[in-house]
């Protein structure tokens, strides 16, 4: 069916973008005129479609792109092997692995079913990592929503964040268990900022023979396009275009159908069957269907080699009958693989899908000549060059940066200083996530070391890294964590996001890793207001100012724009990512204190910068000046506080973060079932005990040690009390039995969620 | 002495084979990962040892484990019998326990299930070490010492094991782990993280050479995968290790 435009007018053309779903720009349907009037016919349906997908935000990062490539991906690392072009990233492991990192969002989806949206969410990450070549091994979670506790009248057409918190936890449970790939870590974010739109992010890491690295492109004229796994239907149509504006009372009824559907046990042969087929190098490239579903993975790959595609949609495995050719041009349908096959392997990858009951089809050849020809029906629906089509228009929108007044508020210090602490423990923000955790299963595969709850049997406290032992011959680990504190980005962009890679490095650092690599899921509102894309523009500086100070770099992401509805954006959310090596796993360190008598240090020390702290929170005051990381400091402390463990003085580890320094000695006694005894500078016990200053960690130095140890950290390392064996006792203003902490930290979320 | 051949069965929805291959082999074993559709009953017989792994076999969309176990009836049930008979150790984890169960293989040979693995007290999935006591032996804790109690972590939705024979079932020695506290007694939730009768972790049949339980062994192989190693120095392998060099020497003395 031809769509009319040679002949339209502005409005008209407008009129078009939207009747038809596409969501195309009025000067990007002014492009797409001027090249059917150069070609002298009217686009079809399908082009138009096929226009929409490779055009938007979502797949083109048409608007993101200029600014990363100008701010954030600037940083070299001699370790990377594939950086943001692919599906993934891919870094090395040791001398003949790679390890591969792919993180995404699910938002919008999630917001409108999060059961669904969130386990597809796993499904579109897995095959992400898949497509390298690489056996994903661990799944990572961060989830943002707004206050379980909500009681104001919801913004119409949007779900409580109760509802979508237990169902995109479910959706993540059920996927993620039954595929068989662990979930390790993660985070939990309340806050109002998220009330009419969630944020699921989620991330996968995989381990791929180096021999084995296969790419999102086609190998030579003449190879087939294999389509293998899942069934297409009329599930997951637009998705794209629906991540790529804002949500509206009525996304439910217009966008439900871009929610697509996820089979786990469709996934797992599927897993098997690529991995395998590429083992046996049968294959001369792989990509996922996912955003944009066929149109964006044959373009993509054919393009990505030099080359042009011919493709039927006659022999596409369907769902449904009567779907129409640009629904199944577009559909993106879940568990789905692009495989690109030499002619002599067919029947051999076809043997192979066979055996794991997997379905696969040849649809089409890769031809010499830069454009896509699709068929159907004995008719031509489509026939652009891929020059056109793949390389999508580029943005530099306008933006405006912010001018931030410092705000310090007013506050007397506390009158109960343990009444405070309990609150802390309490808060949503702090208290223990056992209720995700356990849910997940995070020791499928047997290589979970480090899990995402510490301590000893029958007690446990959060670890701030878990740590994976991808291959059985070695005892070289993947430490892994993820994080980011939205109330400061949302207070200040640059600063805040500065922050959010200092504290995933402090992760990393805790369990003795070497921070190596990083991803970058960047959630945001509308780029089109200049104010939010000047928000964009400052994390990715701030984000740069400490990865580079690290020497790492981002070496995958995601950006996700339009999380935004009529009631307002999201505070911009920054989820970073990070991956490290721990060179010998038998020597990583956990949050738990050991044993009494060891010396509790803190390294660093705690400053006046308390905006967005969880303790202005519970004190119900505000205030805008956040933290302002030093990248040399935490250089320098993460490489002593490094070669401390290496020399087997740690005996536990956790940073400090969310509540400060009381929290912090809170988590690590309930986790060792220890008191401590500590003594901190009194002047400013505010500042001491709930500044959330970064590059600080507290450590427990094994008892004998403590001399190497003060060495080694220099003028960094301050010690301030010690392991007991009874209560949790601070100065003279806390004194707490660690029952009392323990049912402070533990119970919030089982009490509001059940 | 020829290397100890175990099937290591799996369809779609299976997802702890590799791990459980990996245990068999590090023992010097030789374990084949094997699909379903390929196990013929001639097949069969050319291994000492037959393990289902853990997973949510075919989605456990039905009862867990009910889709392999019908499939398993279909293709296989009078080789398995007689497999069985012939004294070859069975062995189930996790899911592949649940099949056994729905197989009608444990607690003993029927016609139809005698017990069930229900879905968890707490009605969700749980993922937490757990503390097993051993109560009697089977083909697959020979190297094991009764009463002794061992770190096995577990990891389900539907592990609560109840049998309308369980007077019977506890009479005759066939209950294998049973959950317990760190002081070594039966306890409730979390110790027990299913609410199993008697707090029961895994069975035997009345032969002892097929055997279920719902704690990961294979997941407890190297202490490095326990949940305290960090708090000692022990670098002694990890508990689950001993159920596997356990079945293979029995295997190893048929």
């Amino acid at each position: 069916m031809d769509v009319p435009v040679l002949t339209s007018n502005e409005e008209e053309l407008k009129e078009i973008s939207r009747a038809t779903g596409v969501g195309l720009e009025l000067q990007e349907m002014q492009q797409v005129k001027e090249y059917f009037q150069r070609k002298k016919r009217n686009p079809t349906d399908v082009e138009l479609q096929a226009l929409g997908q490779a055009w938007s935000e979502h797949c083109s990062y048409k608007t993101s792109m200029p600014i990363l490539k100008e701010v954030l991906l600037t940083i070299e690392a001699s370790q990377n092997m594939v950086v943001v072009e692919e599906d993934a990233g891919v870094v090395t492991f040791d001398e003949d692995h790679a390890y591969v990192i792919a993180f995404e969002s699910h938002n919008h989806p999630s917001a409108i079913e999060p059961y669904g949206g969130a386990a597809t969410g796993i499904g579109g990450i897995l095959r992400d990592v898949v497509c390298m070549g690489a056996q994903p091994v661990a799944l990572i979670d961060p989830l943002f929503f707004g206050p379980l506790d909500y009681a104001d009248s919801l913004p119409r057409g949007v779900k409580h964040p109760k509802f979508l918190f237990s169902g995109v936890v479910a959706g993540i449970r059920d996927y993620g268990n039954r595929v068989g790939i662990p979930t390790v870590a993660g985070q939990v974010c309340f806050h109002p900022g998220y009330v009419s739109n969630c944020i699921v992010n989620v991330g996968c890491i995989g381990i791929v023979k180096k021999e084995d690295i296969i790419h999102s492109r086609v190998g030579a004229p003449g190879d087939y396009f294999v389509l293998a796994g899942g069934r297409t239907g009329r599930d997951g149509i637009h998705g794209v275009t629906f991540a790529s504006a804002e949500l509206h009372e009525n996304s439910e009824h217009e966008s439900r159908s871009a929610v697509q559907v996820g089979d786990p046990i469709l996934k797992e042969p599927l897993i098997h069957a690529c991995l395998e087929a590429n083992g046996k190098k049968l294959l001369s490239g792989m990509k996922d269907l996912g955003g944009g579903g066929l149109s964006c993975a044959v373009g993509e790959m054919a393009y990505a080699a030099g080359y042009g595609a011919e493709v039927t949609l006659d022999t596409v495995p369907l769902k449904e009958t009567g779907m129409e050719s640009w629904e199944i041009w577009v559909s993106e349908s879940q568990e789905r693989m692009m495989l690109s096959v030499p002619v002599e392997n067919v029947d051999e990858v076809k043997s192979i899908f066979d055996g794991w009951d997997v379905p696969c089809t040849v649809i089409g050849r890769v031809i010499p000549e830069k454009v896509l020809r699709i068929t159907h029906k004995g008719k031509k629906i489509l026939e652009m060059e891929l020059d056109f089509l793949t390389k999508s228009p580029r943005y530099r929108r306008p933006y405006t940066v912010r001018t931030i007044h410092p705000v310090v508020p007013e506050l007397e210090p506390p009158t109960n200083y343990n009444e405070v602490l309990l609150e802390l423990l309490s808060s949503p923000n702090i208290c223990s996530r056992e209720w995700v955790i356990r849910q997940y299963d995070h020791e499928v595969r047997g290589s979970t070391v480090i899990k995402p709850l510490n301590g000893k049997i029958g007690y446990y406290t959060h670890g701030d890294a878990a740590i994976m032992r991808p291959l059985r011959s070695s005892y070289q680990g993947l430490a892994i964590t993820a994080d980011v504190n939205p109330r400061w980005v949302e207070l200040d962009p640059y600063w805040g996001a500065a922050a959010t890679v200092d504290e995933v490095c402090r992760n990393l650092v805790s369990v003795g890793a070497v921070p190596h690599s990083l991803a970058d899921c960047l959630n945001f509102g509308n780029p089109e207001k200049p104010e939010r894309l000047g928000d964009f523009f400052q994390v990715a500086e701030g984000l740069h100012l400490v990865a580079s100070a690290m020497n790492i770099s981002f070496v995958s992401g995601n950006v996700s724009f339009y999380n935004e509805s009529h009631s307002g954006a999201i505070p911009p959310t920054p989820t970073i990512l990070g991956v490290g090596i721990v060179r010998d796993l038998r020597c990583a360190v956990t949050a738990d204190l050991k044993a009494s008598g060891n010396s509790l240090y803190q390294v660093g020390t705690a400053q006046e910068e308390m905006g967005g702290s969880e303790y202005y929170q519970v004190r119900h005051v505000t205030g805008n000046q956040i933290p302002q990381t030093s990248p040399g400091v935490l250089r320098r402390r993460t490489s002593a506080l490094l070669a401390a463990i290496e020399k087997g003085c740690v005996a536990s580890c956790h940073d400090i973060s969310h509540g400060g320094l009381g929290v912090c000695l809170s988590e690590m006694a309930l986790g060792g079932n220890h008191g401590v005894s500590v003594t901190v500078d009194d002047r400013n016990l505010e500042t001491a005990l709930f500044s959330e200053s970064p590059s600080r960690w507290v450590v427990e130095v094994v008892r004998g040690k403590e001399d190497e140890f003060e060495h080694v950290l220099g003028e960094d390392a301050h010690r301030i009390g010690a392991v007991t064996d009874g209560f949790l006792t601070i100065n003279p203003v806390i004194n707490l039995p660690l029952d009392q902490v323990r049912a402070a930290w533990e119970d919030t979320l089982w009490r509001m969620m059940g | 002495m020829s290397p100890i051949k175990v099937c290591i069965l799996r369809i779609e929805g299976t997802n702890c084979e590799q791990e459980t291959f990996d245990a068999f082999l590090e023992l010097g074993a030789h374990p084949e990962m094997i699909h379903l559709k390929e196990l013929t009953p001639e097949t069969l017989l050319e291994y000492q040892c037959l393990m289902i792994p853990g997973g949510f076999s075919s989605g456990d969309y039905v009862r867990a484990g009910a889709i392999f176990a019908a499939r398993m009836k279909s293709r296989l049930f009078s080789a398995l019998k007689k497999y069985v008979e012939h004294g070859y150790p069975v062995g189930g984890i996790c899911n592949g326990f649940q099949v056994l169960v729905e197989l009608g293989f444990l607690p003993r040979l029927s016609d139809h299930p005698e017990a069930c693995l229900a879905t968890n007290d707490s009605a969700r999935f749980e993922c937490r070490p757990t503390l097993l006591k051993l109560e009697n032996h089977c083909a697959f804790t020979q190297k094991m010492d009764i009463g002794s109690i061992y770190e096995i972590p577990s990891a389900h939705a539907e592990g609560k094991f109840v049998s309308p024979y369980i007077e019977e079932l506890m009479e005759n020695g066939q209950a294998i782990f049973r959950y317990v506290n760190p002081q070594g007694e039966y306890a409730g939730y979390p110790w027990n993280p299913n609410g199993s009768q008697y707090s029961i972790a895994g069975v035997t049949n009345e032969q002892g050479n097929v055997f279920g339980m719902m704690p990961h062994p294979e997941r407890a192989f190297h202490i490095y995968q326990n949940q305290e190693w960090t708090r000692h120095s022990s670098t002694a392998g990890g508990h689950g290790r001993l159920v596997f060099e356990s079945v293979i020497e029995y295997a190893r003395r048929l």
